[in-house]
């Protein structure tokens, strides 16, 4: 979870409009307060309904959502995103969680956020993974890329044509080093590939999550209750 | 019995004249069909026996082709289908030999040939009587009283001849007290048998076959019952007279069904409903007793050492560690694989040197003794790490096919290997020296940014024929 500290996302010139959809009211104040200046608190939401309201309201840039909220469905983030489908183009989720279970991250990425967190995670490390998701970059924290190297297993793919349920070769290299709490700069030094392309591979590998048919990645997930 | 004899299971046979019974019974007592088949006329004349006795025989026993279906089935015995018996085969075998013949040819109650009419085989006995059971149809299937449903009715069944005996003789039977009497016990054994049945069924497995069958148990049981009860009261044997007091004493009976059937049903929710809840309060009562012996303690201490950082952050961590693996520890999972060891030993490292140690494992495998190696050469690594980088501490363990490999990352300054010194047994015995003997590898790459141990240990086969070497 200390991947995405010191790897120096451009700052966008501009504060970055984030609302914070967590039902615990004592989590919301200490995010607030952890969070960089540069990134303006616009809404705070408790509720599936309240977060879908404000952020159909405020057209945040960034949605910070936790995984799990009352209200609505009982599908907490999940449902939150597919409520604000038509935002999606320009609202990034970022989930935020304590669960650690597969099943819940697995789902709200596949619902579309751009990259999970877990909570513990320090003030800096969550304002850079703001940054980043702003920025239109997934956000992967090493038991993510656990998650996914997990679910897709470590050989490469060979066959062209299931592309989108096997990882590359190299997105392997880069969930790899990743899972083995490596930051973005690391990676690309390592690799000997530009920072750019390192959140290439890892745009590539959350598209293949959210898009993937293959049926085990659910399956997966619900099996594999803790990680 | 030690020169046993094997005799061929009573099927009938298809090699027929009317049904395969004589050639069938012939085959299993090993006498010519020609003189079975002129045994059975001859018995027939003998005022209708033979007749009577091959009908039964027809209805009772299975053809060669149910038989062998009915074997595919049954589970396993020690038993074999040939049954062993004295080669001096005598009219009435001795009841704790197993009962002659194959089970499914022999009816429950006893056994077609000789045997059949002696006291050993109503009884049965001996470890047929298992072999029995499992052929039995499943509502004769029962373990405490494996004997009981046949004694009772070769009881009644003599009682019944004794009775007729009697008659014959010129004693005056009270028939009209005895057949209503008779009638209310036999309903009253078949409403009991039920209910032992549903609390069986219960234990073992709840059909709705199963169910319907034992309502209509539970109905014929009653209706006898109340039937021969009636019989008894108006003490009349007129059948008018019954018949009207039948349908009085129904309709008096629906009538309290009725009347009692809300209370009944309330009765039964509320039940449920208190059941439902002590279930709730014994599961709050545990939740609540692990919460005050874990959390409530760990808040109690970080109040106390509010003023020492460091002290609350591993205390919280430690107990989230806790918390974590008390909910979503799955039971189902197999205990004591790599992982979980690899887990435990980061969460040994995070307690004793205060640095958050994050594990990510991918894949999983049992433990060997190659792997508790590699398991303590990560441990080592991870206290190093801990240690000398300060800072969290990144464990990534990989299980595939071929080999497991585990990386400890740390941000410390790093160091360089050929600084350290020799008698640093750490670095050098217990991470390198350990995985090498163990026929594994490990690396360390020690930049400004941070140190990188990889262990690595092929898989099953090969390190144990290096193991051996």
């Amino acid at each position: 979870m200390n991947n995405v500290q010191g790897t120096g996302p451009i700052r966008p010139a501009q504060p970055v409009r984030v609302v914070i959809v967590d039902d615990h009211a004592i989590f919301r104040s200490g995010l607030k307060a952890d969070l960089d200046e540069s990134i303006h608190v616009v809404g705070e939401a408790a509720t599936v309904e309240q977060a879908i309201a404000v952020i159909a309201q405020e057209h945040p840039e960034v949605v910070l959502l936790d995984v799990h909220l009352p209200g609505g469905l009982g599908g907490g983030g999940r449902e939150v995103i597919a409520g604000s489908a038509a935002l999606l183009g320009t609202t990034k989720f970022l989930a935020l969680s304590v669960s650690d279970a597969a099943e819940d991250v697995v789902s709200v990425i596949r619902a579309g956020a751009r990259g999970y967190v877990t909570k513990t995670i320090s003030g800096a490390e969550i304002t850079d993974a703001v940054f980043r998701v702003a920025g239109g970059d997934a956000v992967f924290s090493p038991r993510l890329a656990g998650f996914v190297l997990d679910a897709f297993g470590t050989a490469p793919a060979d066959i062209a044509d299931d592309e989108l349920d096997r990882l590359s070769a190299r997105e392997l290299e880069v969930m790899r080093l990743i899972a083995r709490g490596y930051s973005y700069k690391e990676v690309a030094k390592e690799l000997f590939i530009s920072i750019k392309t390192v959140e290439t591979h890892v745009s590539a590998v959350l598209r293949k999550l959210q898009l993937s048919s293959r049926h085990e990645l659910t399956k997966w997930a619900a099996e594999r209750r803790l990680l | 019995m030690t020169t046993a004899l094997t005799r061929p299971p009573l099927v009938r046979s298809s090699d027929r004249v009317i049904a395969g019974v004589c050639a069938g019974l012939a085959a299993h007592l090993g006498w010519p069909v020609k003189n079975v088949r002129i045994g059975m006329a001859l018995a027939t004349l003998a005022g209708g026996a033979g007749l009577a006795f091959y009908a039964w025989l027809w209805i009772m026993v299975p053809t060669a082709d149910e038989s062998a279906r009915r074997n595919a089935k049954r589970p396993a015995s020690p038993i074999a289908p040939g049954v062993t018996l004295d080669p001096a085969f005598s009219a009435v075998p001795p009841p704790a030999s197993p009962s002659p013949g194959p089970p499914v040819a022999a009816p429950w109650w006893g056994n077609p040939d000789a045997g059949a009419f002696a006291p050993g085989g109503v009884s049965g006995g001996g470890p047929g009587a298992g072999y029995r059971d499992a052929v039995r149809p499943p509502w004769f299937r029962g373990r405490s009283m494996r004997h009981g449903k046949e004694m009772l009715l070769g009881a009644g069944l003599l009682l019944v001849a004794g009775i007729l005996i009697a008659q014959l003789l010129g004693v005056d039977v009270p028939l009209g007290t005895l057949i209503p009497a008779a009638a209310v016990l036999g309903g009253a054994a078949i409403a009991w048998m039920q209910l032992d049945e549903t609390r069986r069924a219960g234990l073992v497995d709840k059909t709705k076959a199963d169910q319907a069958g034992g309502w209509a148990r539970l109905a014929a049981g009653l209706a006898l019952v109340v039937a021969g009860v009636l019989v008894m009261v108006s003490g009349s044997g007129s059948w008018e007279q019954t018949w009207l007091a039948l349908l009085a004493s129904v309709a008096v009976l629906g009538g309290v069904v009725l009347v009692l059937l809300p209370w009944a049903l309330k009765f039964w929710r509320d039940l449920e409903t208190e059941r439902a809840g002590r279930i709730r309060e014994t599961e709050r009562a545990e939740i609540a007793a692990h919460l005050h012996d874990s959390v409530l303690q760990t808040l109690a201490l970080i109040q106390r050492r509010a003023g020492n950082e460091h002290d609350v952050v591993r205390l919280a961590r430690a107990q989230e560690r806790e918390l974590r693996s008390w909910l979503f520890q799955d039971p189902g999972k197999e205990a004591g694989q790599l992982s979980d060891r690899i887990k435990a030993v980061g969460a040994e490292v995070e307690d004793s040197l205060g640095n958050a140690v994050e594990v990510v494992s991918v894949g999983d495998t049992a433990m060997t003794e190659s792997h508790e190696a590699l398991v303590q050469a990560s441990r080592e690594a991870m206290l190093n790490a801990s240690r000398h980088g300060g800072g969290p501490v990144s464990v990534y363990l990989e299980v595939s096919d071929g080999r497991t490999e585990i990386f400890i990352k740390d941000r410390g300054p790093g160091f360089d290997l050929p600084d350290v010194p020799e008698d640093r047994l750490g670095v050098r015995e217990s991470i390198i020296g350990r995985m090498k003997r163990h026929g594994g590898s490990a690396s360390i790459t020690s930049t400004p940014d941070g140190t990188e141990v990889r262990l690595g240990m092929p898989a099953l086969q090969t390190d144990n024929a290096e193991g051996k070497s």
